[in-house]
């Protein structure tokens, strides 16, 4: 298993989610991507997209103002 | 105009600190209807419209409010909602969004909404307002779908309310894996409005109910007509830059109050945080509130004005401009987001090719 790092800070949607989908797609099953993000809407758009597809979230916390980490272990 | 200010102000701060808490964001809705094929916003839109137009259809026969549907200029309402749905997904939120995502420090949201207010007001009274005098003359007599028919207006809000029924039962029952939550830092009421997350169809029922406030407190200040945007944004513009307070009306502290509202919901959930964009997005942003502000005084109402209000007043403009507004989002939803990844995507194969 390895853990891979995606920082969307800064990015509004959809963008947070299309960049999410992507670097997912480069993962192996079982591995984790950590996506920190500032975009109060992927707050409902990433989660509603992991469970849409089967995927595990591990961690989903807000660190910051308006700052959070979301970890997704692949499927 | 005490009354106006309070009354406006209080109004504007529930809708802006509901939005915000619930994320509802139109914009987002009718993009993902194309992009993801998720339905589910434009299905709480439906349900704020129905609501509305029970509450607003039942003011009206009780005497308290009374509105005029005029006439349907359906060339200006065609070509502008069209723009207005290019605008919304360049500026990254429709104009109410963009007011409520300003409150939460988002400054691309600025950036839009300078340019929204800007264009808003060219239009209305500025050199532009020609264009918009030209195209509003070709028109159909009557802009009311109940009078078309001849029909009483409760038969289509009765349609409405049981279509929207339909879609919203049928929305809920679908099996759903379970959602992923936050770790809950806090209890109790401050937990409920703070941070848990709102169900799209509750916090569609809020949008609704204020909705039909919003018309009984606008008309006991003279201004005959529901929730606006545009028309308001312009107002503020023309009224700072010239100082002339008849400028001033209920919709200016209806505008104002939904950024009080939303920095408010944001501050308080900790959502609040300056974020600034990158040059390219500035300038996206600020193209996309130009249209928006075009489109929208084109046709005569922007996602709220024509596509919340106008829709539950049951009039063609309404439901014209809602349905192109969401043709324009899915055409700019193909060329900002669609295109440039399957192109993307191509390369990459093409690379790979070669080598």
């Amino acid at each position: 298993m390895s853990q891979q790092k995606l920082s969307v800070i800064g990015q509004v949607c959809p963008f947070p989610l299309i960049e999410a989908k992507e670097a997912m797609n480069a993962l192996n099953s079982g591995d984790e991507l950590i996506i920190d993000f500032d975009c109060t809407q992927a707050t409902e758009s990433i989660p509603e997209w992991t469970a849409a597809e089967g995927h595990t979230v591990t961690n989903y916390e807000q660190i910051d103002d308006a700052t959070w980490t979301i970890t997704i272990r692949k499927k | 105009m005490l009354q106006m200010v309070i009354t406006g102000l209080i109004c504007g701060a529930l809708l802006g600190f509901v939005m915000q808490r619930g994320r509802f964001c139109l914009t987002g809705g009718f993009r993902d209807m194309y992009l993801t094929k998720n339905n589910r916003m434009f299905y709480a839109l439906l349900i704020a419209i129905a609501i509305q137009a029970v509450g607003i259809f039942a003011l009206v026969e009780a005497g308290v409010i009374t509105f005029s549907a005029g006439s349907f200029n359906w060339l200006a309402v065609i070509v502008g909602s069209y723009v207005f749905g290019i605008g919304i997904v360049l500026a990254g939120g429709c104009a109410t969004g963009t007011w409520y995502r300003a409150g939460e420090g988002l400054i691309g949201s600025w950036i839009a909404l300078a340019g929204y207010m800007t264009m808003a007001a060219i239009m209305k009274t500025g050199p532009l307002s020609g264009i918009q005098k030209s195209m509003t003359e070709v028109h159909t007599s009557t802009n009311s779908i109940p009078d078309t028919f001849g029909i009483s207006a409760w038969y289509f809000v009765a349609l409405l309310a049981v279509v929207t029924l339909f879609f919203a039962v049928r929305e809920l029952l679908k099996p759903k894996a379970a959602l992923p939550k936050l770790k809950q830092k806090r209890s109790g009421l401050a937990h409920l409005l703070f941070e848990k997350r709102w169900h799209p169809f509750f916090t569609a029922i809020l949008v609704g109910l204020i909705a039909v406030l919003a018309w009984p407190l606008s008309e006991a200040t003279g201004r005959k007509a529901g929730l606006g945007i545009t028309t308001p944004s312009a107002n503020l513009l023309q009224y700072l830059v010239n100082g002339d307070q008849s400028f001033l009306n209920w919709g200016v502290f209806l505008v104002l109050g939904i950024l009080l509202g939303s920095f408010v919901a944001a501050k308080a959930s900790r959502e609040f945080k300056f974020r600034a964009p990158d040059a390219r997005t500035s300038v996206t942003s600020f193209a996309g509130g130009i249209a928006m502000g075009f489109g929208a005084s084109l046709a005569g109402g922007c996602s709220i004005g024509n596509g919340l209000v106008q829709t539950a007043m049951m009039t063609w403009q309404g439901w014209v401009a809602l349905a192109v507004m969401i043709l324009g989002t899915w055409t700019a939803s193909y060329f900002v987001y669609v295109r440039p990844r399957s192109q993307k995507t191509k390369t990459a194969a093409a690379v790979k090719a070669a080598v």
